[in-house]
């Protein structure tokens, strides 16, 4: 990045130029229909600017979704549409050569966490999210995915995780976590098992979590170990990751998805249980199949499915008491939005803590913490990424809870953040963490959780 | 580029205060960089966490998993996190003067 910067104004000038003459073609190539309907649909209603984060945070009309939308679309239109090509200022069709690539970038990464809040609030049900994603990939295809998130993605395909974790500081982590259950439980048989061909659950991370946040790791071993699951975490393909999802790059995301579906089926597992991750859900289970061309022979499933069917299965006791302060639950929006994944959680803390406050709205109707679409791997949008959780921080702070439930290790990191900016006094945690606290071990084991609980009692 | 006066000079971080050039990185910066971070006095805890991944880092160009953090300073997981409570990548990472790590953080 700051290379291009030292660059003179020709050459500049030059480049920009190459770049317009490379986003029209782009944009010469088939319009899907979805998109042609999309760019063609807005009524201009103004339903959709309450609903933005960024709009309620800056006030300005610029953040307003129709009229985000309305840029682009006029770009299309310039290109696509028979009016447009002719007489485009009767069509408002504006050509790129009136949108410089800077202007697109910042609009498109910088501007947008592609929650789709203002999809479900479209009175033509308009995807809005979807349209900032074709953006991107023009952009990724020009190269000017901002240098933080191209980075990650590099990373991810060149190492086969974003962190650039080794397989031998993978395996010292794991082992070590081992040991840290073992001694939790009391229980040398409580295992993290590695690459296990014929297991039936084929665990995934987020590589911050063994980088960075291991407790989350040791939280799911030890639910898996009480509900005396069959599971194993792949050595070589444990990242769940998709942040080319994010950059816009389908042949990255391909390749990323690619090895983890291959690695399920080497493995003969029968489910793929992902992290606590929200876009990592939405890629595997809802983007990866079009991506790679075919159905899957084994499922995908958030671990909180999981944790869920265990409980309900009676795999698993939990001793709610544990947890008597109030928590709250954030909902991630690739996770529940676009996931569908809404209820179990709810299912599972309720079981979990003795007292859960909703915050509101909630569920599909969540505000985004304002970390979403890669925005956390982008510095340069920082300060505004911390202003536009300004929607969740109230929302958190109306709740009184001081305990956050966060299903998601990125909107985690923003939550963070956001405790500091906004000083609201809490505490994120996975929801993993929190089941793992209120566990009741079988009696056959020693369990901390029991003995505190009867000291209770 | 965002920067940070220091000593007469401008140093240049990104715009979440992480150095551009690590080179630029002494003790008496750390201790700026940790007041921008909300700690008031870096205590001799922090400055082993900072040594040992600052030395990592010159060594491998890349910040330490945290298991080495927690065997190398003898230090339990959770008291790193209370050491910085940003976490070690926006916290003791920063401080120790690495670029910004990749991934989810």
């Amino acid at each position: 990045m700051g290379g291009k910067e030292d660059r003179g104004e020709v050459a500049r000038f030059m480049e920009a130029l190459a770049n317009q003459r490379l986003t029209l073609e782009r944009l010469r190539k088939r319009i899907t229909r979805r998109l042609a309907i999309l760019v063609n649909s807005c009524v201009h209603c103004g339903l959709c600017s309450d609903s933005c984060h960024y709009y309620l945070a800056e006030n300005s009309n610029r953040f307003i979704p129709a009229f985000r939308t309305d840029r682009l679309s006029s770009l299309f239109r310039r290109y696509h549409t028979w009016l447009g090509r002719r007489i485009p200022f009767w069509v408002g069709a504006k050509g790129v050569e009136e949108l410089s690539i800077k202007e697109l970038t910042d609009a498109v990464f910088g501007e947008c966490s592609m929650c789709g809040r203002c999809a479900i609030n479209c009175s033509v049900g308009l995807d809005i999210g979807f349209l900032i994603r074709e953006a991107r990939k023009i952009l990724a295809e020009l190269d000017q995915v901002p240098g933080g998130l191209q980075s990650t993605v590099d990373k991810a395909v060149t190492t086969g995780n974003n962190m650039a974790i080794t397989e031998e500081e993978l395996i010292g982590t794991l082992q070590w976590l081992e040991e840290e259950l073992q001694q939790e439980v009391a229980d040398r048989r409580a295992k993290i098992p590695l690459n296990k061909v014929g297991a039936r659950v084929l665990y995934t991370l987020n590589p911050r979590e063994p980088k960075f946040f291991p407790l989350s790791i040791i939280a799911i071993a030890k639910i898996f170990y009480a509900a005396d699951e069959d599971w194993t975490i792949s050595s070589t393909n444990f990242d769940a990751t998709n942040y080319a999802y994010y950059s816009g790059d389908d042949q990255a995301a391909r390749t990323i998805a690619g090895r983890l579906v291959e690695e399920t089926e080497r493995l003969g597992a029968r489910i793929l249980a992902v992290t606590e991750c929200g876009h990592a859900y939405r890629s595997l289970r809802w983007e990866a199949p079009n991506w790679l061309g075919k159905r899957f022979d084994f499922q995908v499933k958030s671990i909180l499915e999981l944790i869920a069917d265990y409980i309900r299965q009676g795999r698993i006791r939990l001793d709610s008491s544990i947890h008597s302060a109030p928590v709250t639950l954030h909902d991630p929006c690739n996770l529940v939005r676009y996931g569908g994944v809404m209820e179990v959680q709810r299912y599972i803390l309720r079981k979990a803590v003795s007292n859960f406050v909703e915050m509101h709205p909630n569920r599909e109707r969540n505000y985004c913490c304002g970390g979403g679409g890669g925005l956390l791997s982008m510095s340069e949008y920082a300060e505004l990424r911390l202003k536009a959780g300004k929607a969740k921080a109230e929302q958190i702070r109306r709740t009184g809870a001081k305990v956050v439930a966060a299903p998601c290790h990125n909107c985690i990191d923003q939550l963070m953040e956001l405790n500091k900016k906004y000083k609201l006094g809490i505490e994120t945690k996975t929801i993993g963490e929190i089941v793992a606290d209120a566990l009741i071990l079988p009696s056959r084991r020693v369990n901390s959780a029991i003995e505190s609980a009867s000291k209770k009692g | 580029m965002p920067f940070m006066e220091f000593e007469g000079k401008k140093v240049e971080v990104n715009e979440e205060g992480f150095l551009l050039r690590p080179e630029d990185w002494s003790e008496e910066l750390a201790k700026m960089l940790a007041e921008a971070e909300g700690i008031d006095e870096l205590t001799e805890d922090h400055w082993k966490v900072i040594n040992y991944i600052r030395q990592y880092y010159l060594d491998h160009d890349i910040a330490p998993m945290v298991r080495l953090l927690c065997k190398e300073t003898g230090f339990p997981l959770r008291y790193i996190y209370q050491l910085f409570t940003s976490g070690p990548a926006r916290g003791a990472c920063k401080l120790a003067g690495l670029p910004k790590p990749d991934g989810c953080v």
